[in-house]
């Protein structure tokens, strides 16, 4: 029998589509999703009860809003909805397989597993940036339901749409830098939510690390790219932002390398079931 | 290395410090080949290592030319049946066997027309669109069988095939081996049920405490056991007369008429002199042999010499 395949470059992009797709399917549908729905619902419910228990006062002008989703956006969505969301789905891409113990079926396929890394790098990623996408925007409109028409007028405007963008632009890089972190770490930890709490600490102390040690923070590259400054109190001084382009490279490198070491280790992985 | 065998060259496997296989050299050649070996003897470790499950921690794999580190050719040739008694969660039988063939490189079309052919191969038509998770055990044997043999595979790597199922179903499958082992193919079947290893064999790799303790046809592995008398047993109509003559021969330690008084257990420990004596005898006392077989070239008794009662085999 001839096999009805491609082959090289063809079949490669064929198999990653095809493992992406599984796994958008997995993280979307399964049981696993659960936990991200519930973190994704949290700066919506926020924005929900903003918006039923604003006074009226501060419903005529949008600036302060602004600034309050800025916040919000910094402190709550960036650091603990989608590092957390992401920790709960890329770590599973492989971990989860693991402890179903139904990896080997990929492993005993005629995959590379540089491209069964990417495969299902991608599928993650598309679906934290689904997921957290339509948080983001939810969340935003719940943010400018308040001002009514103006609100409405402002998001339709350059300005808003801008920040929305952006908003956006940076939750797809954090779910791509953490998203290759997290990958890495199911790969190397049979509990990764240990190295996950480290590194938010990691992330948390960012403002007081060293400039030098700041390169190797994802939120540090984050925080430079959003559109509205945000008050950092006494740590303003230690915060300093690298320009834009800058950060978005540094990212895309970070999330590069992480899928590297990921596809290396991936290489080397065996399938001892009895011992996870 | 060759394209047509299966090359295992001084590979060890150790977990941390615990030994997996230690020092393994074999070949393997086309045809139905079983692993032997008693739990945890090393018949896992060493499939695992054929398929690039694990690595060797020292040592060359070569599968028809091909090393384990690359699945891209190697899973082109190889189909592997593993002991794990687990699936992607979620997956019905059809859609299982279609991400496998696509991933394989079938588009969609093609792969659920031969995930058919395959389920309808193994027996499993009326259960293709049901989830596994629902399946009986020897139905997800039988999943398992057809996801390992749905590329057509050169090679074919089966742990314990046969577990969980029924007499029936057992048949069926060891039919469906005798099958594939047609075509030049190679069939590398573990089992812990003898009498079947010895039904299906061309030949046999016995393995014990991680090291090969045997390999090849069963009758030269028996051959080469000088330690152990050789057994014959001659059904014949006077069974009596030829145990007489036969005690006054040096080499025979023992002859037992078997149960049924229709034959004779003959063992000797000089198969080159025991033969044409034995003929001499049987035309001297003018016996009517029906049939004069070893009785102990079969995979049991090979096993039995070789690993004993430690084995642990059933």
């Amino acid at each position: 029998m001839t096999h009805p395949v491609s082959s090289g470059r063809v079949l490669w992009q064929r198999q990653a589509t095809m493992l992406a797709r599984q796994e958008i399917g997995r993280s979307l549908f399964s049981r696993r999703s659960l936990a991200v729905y519930a973190l994704a619902a949290m700066p919506i419910g926020l924005a929900l009860l903003r918006a039923l228990f604003l006074p009226e006062s501060q419903r005529l002008h949008t600036g302060h809003t602004t600034t309050e989703l800025a916040q919000i956006f910094h402190f709550f969505f960036l650091r603990f909805v989608v590092f957390f969301s992401t920790a709960v789905l890329f770590v599973k891409l492989y971990r989860g397989e693991i402890l179903e113990r139904s990896l080997h079926y990929h492993l005993l396929a005629p995959v590379r597993r540089e491209v069964l890394t990417v495969g299902k790098y991608l599928g993650g990623l598309i679906s934290s940036v689904l997921m957290l996408g339509v948080t983001l925007i939810a969340t935003t409109i719940l943010f400018y339901l308040p001002h009514g028409a103006g609100g409405f007028a402002h998001l339709g405007s350059g300005a808003g749409l801008r920040e929305v963008f952006a908003y956006l632009a940076i939750t797809a890089l954090a779910c791509a830098a953490y998203g290759g972190l997290f990958l890495l770490a199911g790969l190397f930890f049979k509990n990764p939510m240990v190295p996950a709490v480290v590194f938010l600490g990691w992330e948390v102390a960012t403002p007081f690390l060293p400039g030098f040690l700041k390169m190797l923070s994802v939120v540090h590259y984050l925080g430079s790219l959003e559109p509205v400054p945000i008050s950092q109190g006494p740590f303003a001084l230690m915060a300093q932002p690298v320009p834009g382009w800058l950060a978005v490279l540094a990212l895309l490198l970070i999330a590069a390398g992480l899928i590297v070491l990921a596809a290396w280790k991936a290489r080397r992985l065996e399938i001892t079931y009895a011992t996870e | 290395m060759s394209d047509r065998t299966i090359s295992v060259r001084n590979v060890s496997k150790f977990y941390g410090e615990v030994l997996g296989v230690n020092r393994v050299s074999v070949e393997i050649e086309p045809g139905l080949t079983g692993l032997v070996g008693p739990n945890g003897s090393g018949k896992s470790t060493l499939m695992h290592l054929l398929c690039g499950l694990l690595r060797p921690t020292r040592g060359e794999i070569s599968v028809l030319g091909v090393g384990p580190d690359e699945p891209e050719r190697l899973f082109r040739l190889v189909g592997y049946c593993t002991q794990y008694d687990s699936f992607p969660n979620g997956a019905t039988g059809t859609g299982f066997l279609s991400h496998t063939l696509a991933l394989h490189g079938y588009d969609r079309a093609a792969a659920d027309r031969r995930a058919q052919e395959i389920l309808e191969r193994v027996g499993l038509t009326g259960a293709a669109r049901r989830r596994i998770a629902g399946y009986s055990k020897g139905m997800r044997q039988r999943i398992k069988l057809a996801q390992a043999i749905c590329h057509d595979p050169r090679v074919l790597v089966l742990d314990e095939p046969l577990n969980g199922l029924d007499p029936m179903g057992r048949a069926e499958i060891i039919d469906l081996f005798k099958e594939l082992a047609r075509d030049d193919r190679h069939v590398i079947v573990s089992s812990h049920i003898l009498h079947e290893v010895d039904l299906i064999s061309d030949g046999v790799v016995m393995i014990h405490g991680g090291s090969v303790v045997a390999e090849g046809a069963i009758r030269d592995v028996r051959g080469e056991i000088t330690t152990q008398p050789l057994q014959v047993l001659v059904r014949c109509d006077l069974p009596q007369a030829i145990a007489a003559r036969a005690f006054e021969l040096e080499h025979v330690v023992e002859a037992r008429i078997v149960e049924d008084g229709a034959g004779l257990l003959l063992r000797t420990t000089d198969a080159g002199s025991f033969f044409p004596a034995l003929t001499k005898i049987i035309l001297a006392t003018g016996a009517e042999v029906e049939t004069m077989t070893p009785a102990d070239e079969n995979v049991h008794a090979v096993y039995d010499y070789l690993i004993g009662d430690t084995g642990g085999a059933t």
